[in-house]
């Protein structure tokens, strides 16, 4: 126990930590400048300089460990002397322009000698100029500003890990600058905005457009990008975001953004949303009031209901919708219209390969928190980067490689590159075979439980006839199965490809004999709400299998559930393409784009009879509609997601359009008009209905909720006992196969389809798809990046820009499927796999230099 | 390459061999440009930003292109007693060299240097990698003629 003395109040210490800690502890605020709450301390900026008995000069309290017995002085005169002089230091080169800077306000700097002075300075000498940067689309660097207190730097290298920054210089000519000395070339994090104190690094998004006092209100909300469920505020001035932020001590990413999250929000204000219903008339969309769309969609599925049958109508949720908005479809689907046809996104990758995981583990496996990463010993990455599909729980994983966990990285991690200590191959051909090696050594090395009977035989089963040459799994191992609680962490490029089940049980069998905790990564905010709320064609909400719950269901609801067994999205696509699906009802997804085989999925519509969409803007499938209905994007949302760690998060709405009505209320007039007598006035009756229908919500109110701490398995029960034997081929022969190079959908840090290409602030940063080759690839074809190629399957050709990944092989290409032109899905096709999940093994990619 | 592994066995980390390697980047580039600092940064696997920030603290590293003959004369406090700033106007007079400048037929560069550690035989310059001291005004130009 440490005891000292702040200012007169004793403070008792259980572990020792800094001077300035100690005070803040005890209500004391010690000014600081160059201190930032989780970086390092620096003691650059001498603003926290306090008096300590005994000691001869001031110290700075930031670096100063608190001992026992200390008596610390943090406000005499002495101080406020010594920080009035440091900042008349600080302004000799500042230009005082705060009439002018969009921090004044809010300016730490400004802030300071407002409390301590000077008045006036008293140097004669001119100010160092230094012309302020527009280089960047995104951030001004006005360096004549800058106080050096390295907390961009220290935040560039430190929590983000992306060395993208740095002083420039010495002495009163040192600026913080990228390597470019103009624009960056980085994550676009916007983590130095944050931490910036002064006006030296700011967004030209909103540049001399607003002043910190006249944001009207803060609204505390999820975003809308990926499925980590970053916490941000929206600070909104009259129904408009100005900025994006994020706060310390608030949500699993704790102060820090990706560049989605902090400069992804305007495509909710872009000119091509959506604002009023349309329906087709003559073959043009057409205008129309809600009430004649309501009751012309209604008509339509009533009349096709009628005459085909339930079965003839399918609903597609949304992995950007909320889990109200989900419910509500489903709820629209089986109990209004009768069918189980429904699905969403989820299907591409995620619902399949968390429903194999389940049937082997039980549900709720990969329920595991993105902040104890960090504190693992160690983390296997599978199947794509983190730090590009989810960056934040990237961070976490970079944080851990720092501390004292190994990372392994099986195939492309560009993003780890720094912080891998083993980078293994893994790419379609080795995958396998690489996993195999490890479970052929580990099963030897590591207790067995006898916990999972079933799966033990499986990996005594499992046997590689043919080692992957020059790779070698040993030290890995060694450092394997020395881990206590390791994390492993499954992406979507191992879980699209025929055999996928297979590769997958393979890790499955790493999880179990290390004991390990499960994340499967989430492009989409809200796959695993999607699941959730029983957007699945075999499962009601809360994830039960309908054969087994169907009779508690239906008692809950006083509705029946229909028994025919429901289309998933593949199957939907193929009986619209056979005529057997005639109606579709597509919420918030854009399956044109989204799917692969442009041409297939608009043939598939085309036949059908009926086509309504519901969006945010006119998409690529929204223009082949005959109803189109606007949506609310997200910022315009009240309501729920669950993340990829199964957390249930509170969506709040900045600001409501007047005009539209959310996605879930659309739906609820829809209903009404198809017979439903239930009334849900408000988002909390959704939400309420949700708790009695789904086990594992019981009770769960948006209250509790909106504390952050909706942790599976919340109030609920999850499923138990349902661990199922799953059968998977060739588990005894498994060796590298022979591939040709495939082409595979590439989700770039900087985008995400749909939304994103609205984002005027994302295009500016990029705005054409990059092709993503391996080191070899490039060499034979003396490409570097920036080059052009053209990229050839036999769907066709396209011209892009390469992007040259060292840690892909020469096994797969990768292209973004985000722009409307020039994107993978216009290139590629897909099938299904054995996992259940899309195949994309049949695109067959060659990649050529094109000649300038 | 083969230098900087050379280079990289004598550093316990990669980032201790920066300096030295910044010296063969700009023995090899003629100055650190931004391809040399990107060269240095592959060659050790550093980011590049961190090279650029080491690099540019330093005042001996060439941060534009040079004449032929680089004069480095210093100006500190023994060298500034002794004259050594006449010696930088007569440098402008005869050559029209500025400080930190270039003659026009690039064969001068003149870099103003910190101390360099020969007070006792002020003022002091190197030329290229050759030490002078004792300079005047007549042997200044003596010693530089020899530099074509």
């Amino acid at each position: 126990m440490i005891k000292l003395t702040i200012d007169g109040i004793e403070v008792e210490l259980e572990k020792p930590i800094t001077v300035l800690e100690a005070a803040r502890k005890a209500g004391i605020k010690i000014p600081t400048l160059c201190y930032f709450e989780g970086l390092k301390p620096f003691g650059g900026c001498r603003l926290c300089v306090v008096e300590v008995e005994k000691l001869p000069r001031l110290q700075t309290a930031c670096t100063m460990m608190a001992a026992d017995g200390m008596v610390v002085k943090t406000e005499t005169e002495k101080i406020k002397a010594a920080r009035r002089a440091m900042l008349e230091f600080l302004l000799i080169n500042h230009p005082l322009d705060c009439p002018v800077c969009d921090k004044a306000g809010e300016c730490e700097l400004q802030d300071l000698v407002a409390r301590y002075g000077p008045d006036a300075g008293r140097f004669r000498e001119g100010k160092r100029r230094h012309p302020e940067s527009f280089d960047d689309p995104i951030i001004v660097r006005n360096m004549e500003r800058c106080v050096l207190c390295t907390r961009c730097i220290r935040m560039c290298e430190d929590l983000q890990g992306a060395y993208a920054i740095t002083v420039t210089g010495r002495g009163s000519h040192s600026f913080v600058e990228p390597f470019s000395g103009g624009r960056y070339d980085c994550e676009y994090c916007g983590n130095c905005l944050t931490v910036c104190p002064v006006g030296a690094i700011m967004s030209r998004l909103h540049r001399h457009s607003y002043r910190p006092w006249y944001i009207q209100n803060n609204v505390e909300t999820v975003c809308g990008y990926c499925g980590v469920g970053c916490t941000m505020i929206l600070q909104m001035r009259e129904g408009q975001i100005v900025r994006t932020i994020p706060e310390m001590g608030l949500g699993l990413n704790n102060g820090l953004l990706c560049v989605r999250g902090r400069f992804g929000y305007d495509f909710v204000q872009s000119e091509a949303r959506l604002r009023m219903p349309m329906i087709r008339k003559d073959g043009e969309l057409r205008e129309v009031s809600w009430a004649e769309a309501l009751d012309y969609v209604a008509k339509r599925l009533r009349e096709i209901s009628e005459k085909h049958g339930p079965q003839a109508v399918g609903g597609i949720g949304s992995s950007r919708c909320t889990n109200e908005d989900n419910y509500m479809l489903q709820r629209l689907m089986r109990f209004t219209i009768g069918t189980n046809n429904i699905d969403s996104a989820a299907r591409l990758y995620y619902a399949p390969a968390q429903r194999f995981l389940e049937r082997i583990f039980g549900q709720g496996i990969t329920a595991n928190l993105i902040p104890g990463i960090k504190n693992s010993d160690g983390v296997l990455i599978f199947g794509g980067d983190p730090t590009q599909i989810n960056p934040i729980l990237g961070l976490q994983i970079r944080a851990a490689g720092r501390e004292s966990a190994t990372v392994v990285t099986f195939g492309r991690a560009k993003g780890l590159e720094r912080f891998a200590h083993y980078m293994l191959p893994g790419g379609p051909s080795v995958i396998d075979a690489v996993t195999g090696m490890i479970v052929q050594e580990l099963r030897d090395k590591v207790q067995l439980s006898g916990e999972n009977k079933w799966l033990e035989g499986e990996i005594q089963k499992t046997r590689v006839s043919e080692a992957v040459e020059g790779v070698s799994v040993d030290e890995v191992v060694e450092r394997l199965k020395e881990m206590t609680n390791p994390v492993i962490i499954i992406g979507p490029e191992v879980l699209q490809s025929q055999n996928s089940d297979r590769t997958l049980l393979l890790i499955a069998q790493i999880v179990y004999l290390l004991n390990g905790r499960v994340f499967l990564l989430s492009d989409r905010p809200n796959y695993q709400g999607c699941i959730d709320m029983g957007v699945l064609p075999d499962m009601l909400p809360g994830g039960r299998p309908i054969e087994m719950f169907k009779h508690k269901a239906e008692e809950v609801m006083g509705k029946e559930v229909p028994t025919e067994r429901g289309l998933n999205l593949f199957e939907m696509i193929e009986a619209a393409s056979e005529g057997r699906l005639k109606a579709l009802y597509v919420m918030g997804e854009n399956p044109v784009f989204n799917l692969p085989d442009r041409e297939r999925v608009t043939q598939a519509l085309k036949g059908l009879e009926f086509l309504v969409v519901q969006d945010i803007f006119l998409t690529e499938t929204a223009l082949m509609a005959d109803v189109v209905l606007p949506a609310r994007a997200w910022s315009e949302k009240t309501g729920t997601f669950t993340n990829l760690e199964r957390r249930i998060q509170m969506v709040r709405a900045g600001a409501e359009s007047v005009e539209d009505m959310g996605d879930w209320r659309i739906i609820a007039e829809l209903a009404q008009r198809l017979g439903e007598e239930k009334q849900f006035r408000s988002v909390e009756d959704v939400w309420e209905e949700i708790t009695h229908v789904s086990p594992l919500h019981t009770a769960l109110d948006y209250e509790e909720i909106s504390k952050g701490n909706a942790l599976w398995p919340y109030n609920g029960e999850p499923l138990r006992g349902v661990e199922e034997e799953v059968e998977i081929q060739g588990l005894d022969d498994i060796k590298p196969l022979k591939v040709e190079a495939v082409l595979q959908p590439d989700r770039p840090l900087y985008h995400s389809g749909s939304m994103s290409r609205h984002s005027k602030a994302l295009k500016s940063i990029e705005d054409a798809p990059k092709v993503v080759i391996g080191e070899a690839l490039s060499e034979k074809l003396s490409l570097k990046d920036g080059d052009r190629v053209r990229v050839t399957t036999e769907r066709g050709t396209l011209k892009a820009t390469v992007s040259i990944d060292s840690t892909l092989g020469d096994e797969r290409v990768f292209l973004s499927n985000t722009f409307s032109e020039g994107n993978f899905s216009s290139l590629a096709t897909y099938g299904v796999s054995r996992l259940g999940s899309m195949s994309l093994d049949a695109n067959k990619v060659r990649v050529e230099k094109e000649e300038a | 390459m083969e230098e900087i592994k050379e280079i990289l066995k004598r550093y316990p980390d990669r980032r201790g061999a920066l300096l030295p390697t910044l010296y063969i980047m700009q023995r090899e580039y003629g100055w650190l440009s931004q391809e040399a600092l990107q060269a240095a940064a592959d060659a050790l696997n550093l980011p590049p930003a961190t090279v650029k920030g080491v690099a540019t603290f330093y005042a001996m590293y060439r941060h534009k292109p040079m004449g032929r003959h680089l004069i480095q004369l210093c100006t500190n406090v023994a060298c500034m007693i002794m004259g050594a700033e006449r010696l930088v106007d007569l440098l402008k007079e005869r050559y029209g060299l500025e400080p930190g400048g270039t003659t026009e037929d690039g064969r001068f560069s003149l870099v103003i240097m910190e101390c360099i550690g020969a007070c006792d035989r002020a003022p002091a310059m190197l030329v290229d990698t050759d030490f002078h001291a004792d300079l005047n005004e007549q042997n200044l130009f003596e010693i530089l003629e020899q530099y074509k």
